[in-house]
């Protein structure tokens, strides 16, 4: 059996917004269309500083390429955020208790802490490696991880409907 | 190489843990039912149209199809008006008592398939 939602979820399916959501011929889609291009972005974004990162491309030489990434994957999360909101409202009871859709919003705090890390600590570190130089440990963990992360992330996002 | 194996474990794994449960979207294909009835309620809506059905003394909660499907199929929102009869054939669903996914939907004669 389905457990009943926070009564928060409840009032959020019930508001004017959501329903507007649910009766527009093509918010619902537009959202949907929207949510998958963002991921498009995002991904590639951020596999070009991790994929970077792992393959030693980036380096201390090339942490402009890094930032540009970083700017890509942060406006492609703020549109990821927006169109996964839409989604979510339209039918926020059920998914607020839908055990994929907690496991993704789980793993995707992973991965913030994760890059939240990586700018506090490993960059620093990053700087510091000489051209040519072995990236540490510590940077290429990081990397794993947020690949990793967010790859499940996507796998989440997708089986939310399968559950 | 073992990179990838690290994320293939932590996919492998948390998708595991994912498929023990069951949740909204789970339908029971093997034992499909035919719901028959007068339309109690019904919302056009996305992601997907509902209606709710009574037979004998169960009242079904029935998913359709989503909006734009609907209509290309023919079944507009006339179609499954409240108080028009519907015959639904579909599968109960295994987390919701008195729900269940419709695969056709029959209503004044025409069916209309869902999928």
């Amino acid at each position: 059996m389905v457990d009943a939602a926070p009564a928060i979820f409840v009032a959020l399916e019930q508001s004017a917004f959501s329903a507007a959501v649910r009766q527009s011929a093509w918010i619902y889609p537009a959202a949907n269309i929207g949510h998958i291009l963002a991921l498009a972005a995002f991904a590639g974004a951020v596999a070009v500083m991790d994929v970077g990162l792992l393959a030693g491309a980036i380096t201390s030489n090339s942490t402009r390429q890094f930032v540009r990434a970083r700017t890509s994957a942060v406006a492609g999360f703020a549109a990821l955020v927006i169109s996964g909101f839409v989604l979510f409202s339209a039918e926020a009871s059920h998914l607020a208790v839908n055990p994929v859709f907690q496991a993704k919003l789980a793993l995707i705090a992973a991965a913030l802490v994760n890059a939240a890390l990586f700018e506090l600590y490993a960059r620093r570190t990053l700087a510091k490696v000489p051209p040519g130089a072995a990236i540490p440990i510590g940077v290429k963990v990081a990397g794993v991880f947020s690949l990793g992360i967010w790859i499940c992330v996507a796998a989440c996002g997708r089986s939310i409907a399968y559950f | 190489m073992k990179k990838t194996a690290v994320a293939f474990s932590a996919f492998v794994f948390l998708t595991g843990a994912a498929l023990a449960h069951h949740g909204w979207g789970s339908y029971d294909a093997a034992n499909p039912v035919t719901v028959a009835g007068a339309i109690l309620t019904a919302k056009f809506e996305n992601p997907h149209a509902t209606i709710m059905v009574q037979q004998s003394d169960k009242t079904w909660t029935i998913i359709l199809a989503p909006t734009s499907r609907m209509n290309t199929r023919g079944a507009s929102a006339k179609v499954i008006a409240v108080g028009n009869n519907v015959s639904a054939y579909g599968y109960p669903s295994t987390a919701v008592k008195d729900e269940m996914r419709a695969e056709r939907i029959t209503v004044d004669g025409k069916t209309y398939e869902m999928r």
